[in-house]
């Protein structure tokens, strides 16, 4: 597919504390008080937005945040910024609330995928892809990809010692992703137990005759603009090789689970992965043949991909991370985290340097330790401050969203109740007809046009202010 | 997304021109002042209960 739709889903990590770090409400207690807004607004905690984003509680008290349909991977990110802003303002709202109750609280959103006791939570890739074909052929081409793309797009972390071993700081190191301790499976239906790199759940969201959905699950939330859209864009590239049907680099690994693990731990690059068919590969070599093999398949400024992609492979390969380390999650964080252990002689086990990692991921603009980064220079602000503000309130122009958008913001400005998922529209008014559709791409409907049309006309003004 | 967006400051994706080099030397300096402001700021974070923080930290897992 040429054009492509995509949406990023993001569970969040919630923690309430008091000012001495204590525990001071129950994740429940903490998601119900930051949704307080959300409910009053939709009678729900599972709402769309006027950005055509979807809003709601997950399984485990995780907030989650669904960008709406992008087919552009920089308004996929404007609209991913524009949920850690919306998130963040309930977050100071909820934090208000509770000092005005005179609660020693303070509710903390993270933006990143294991707390501390191991439990996992996702970041969610959806691309549409085409119905016809390829399908059954894709995970072969595509999972090698996936399993080493972590070298570029991985947010870093700390793998914590293997057990058994003895002595403090003996098997901690590094890592480029976490993640890669959390995948029991190449391709699956399962997304906790047994948690797939590719989850085959077909919820197209769309005209099922003609489209599937690819639900990738490896990813690492990222924090830095260039990482989330070298995410999509370079998979994007990749599912656009394996769709056109050309003869493809044969890649396949012998164990994507052993090797994605030996991945995440070799900041080389250069560990031989045993392949499928009896020799070996590495992490570099897989990334740059896939690099090479869409070089002509890139469009206008999709060049700029090209360029970014082959510097991150060049981090890795020299080991300069002059670029990468103000750039790519993963190198940022190896920098923070080594100056801070040689300014304070700890070493990578310290509870300072998991309390740092979480800092780094805290979504709010004041306190998050990304964000004081990217203020002084040290992290991407690839987006102008404008574009993100704009995406809390504003759907993609180019797709379906901009429809579902238009009906969201009319029903909240006329104050009329309305329901609305990723295909259907409809008022709860009695006997009101769903308006439905299934074209992820189309951005004029009549049968839209009249429901706006009647919201209009039946409305008054709004009488709760929405959350974004 | 245009290219002037990817000039933003901060340092996107985008490469340096040559007239643009004196402009990254002063970033390279504001950096280095930067870096030890920002490491003034993380010794807060860290020095209040980071542990105690940590273990509080406790979800059941999502998705």
């Amino acid at each position: 597919m040429k054009r492509r739709v995509g949406g990023l889903e993001t569970e969040f990590g919630l923690v309430c504390v008091r000012a001495d770090g204590s525990r001071a409400l129950e994740p429940e207690e903490a998601a119900r008080e930051l949704f307080r807004p959300v409910v009053a607004m939709g009678r729900s905690s599972n709402v769309f937005l006027r950005n055509a984003s979807r809003l709601y509680l997950d399984v485990g008290s995780h907030p989650e945040y669904a960008t709406a349909e992008c087919d552009d991977w920089w308004e996929l990110v404007a609209q991913d910024r524009a949920g850690e802003r919306i998130f963040a303002e309930l977050t100071r709202t909820a934090d208000e609330r509770l000092a005005e109750a005179g609660q020693d609280a303070r509710i903390h959103l993270l933006k990143n995928n294991v707390d501390s006791a191991g439990n996992a939570f996702g970041s969610h890739e959806n691309y549409l892809v085409d119905r016809r074909g390829e399908f059954t052929r894709l995970p072969r081409y595509l999972l090698p990809f996936l399993v080493t793309r972590q070298i570029v797009t991985g947010a870093g972390g700390v793998a914590p010692a293997v057990e058994g071993e003895a002595g403090r700081g003996a098997g901690a190191q590094f890592v480029f992703s976490r993640r890669s301790d959390h995948m029991w499976e190449a391709v699956s239906s399962a997304t906790t137990r047994t948690r797939p790199i590719i989850n085959t759940r077909d919820e197209p969201h769309g005209d099922a005759n003609l489209y599937r959905r690819l639900h990738v699950i490896v990813g690492d939330s990222t924090m830095s603009e260039v990482s989330t859209h070298l995410r999509f864009a370079t998979t994007d590239l990749v599912l656009r090789a394996i769709e056109s049907g050309r003869a493809l680099p044969e890649l396949g690994l012998a164990d994507d689970i052993a090797a994605i693990r030996a991945v995440a731990r070799d900041l080389t690059g250069t560990a031989p992965l045993p392949t499928a068919g009896g020799g070996t590969v590495t992490a570099l070599e897989i990334q740059q043949r896939w690099l090479d093999h869409v070089a002509d398949l890139t469009e206008g400024e999709e060049s700029q991909v090209l360029e970014t992609w082959q510097k991150a492979l060049d981090a890795v390969r020299t080991g300069d991370r002059a670029w990468a380390s103000q750039n790519l999650d993963w190198a940022i964080k190896e920098r923070l985290f080594t100056q801070v252990m040689e300014r304070r002689g700890i070493d990578l086990e310290d509870p300072a340097i998991e309390r740092l990692d979480l800092a780094y991921h805290d979504i709010d603009p004041s306190r998050g330790v990304f964000f004081a980064l990217q203020r002084r220079g040290l992290a991407p602000a690839v987006l102008p401050e404008e574009r993100i503000e704009a995406a809390r309130r504003i759907a993609p122009t180019t797709t379906r969203a901009h429809l579902r958008g238009q009906v969201v913001t009319a029903a909240q400005e006329h104050g009329v109740d309305h329901v609305v998922d990723w295909t259907t529209l409809r008022l709860t008014r009695q006997g009101a007809m769903p308006v439905q559709v299934l074209d992820p791409f189309a951005t004029e409907h009549p049968a839209v046009d009249a429901l706006l049309e009647e919201i209009r006309a039946q409305g008054g003004s709004a009488a709760v202010p929405p959350p974004a | 997304m245009s290219q002037q967006s990817l000039n933003a400051p901060g340092g996107g994706p985008d490469e340096i021109s040559p007239e643009d080099e004196t402009v990254t030397g002063g970033q390279t300096f504001a950096s280095v002042q930067g870096t030890d402001d920002l490491l003034d700021e993380i010794d807060s974070v860290l020095e209040s209960n980071a542990e105690t923080f940590v273990r509080s930290f406790v979800q059941k897992g999502g998705q």
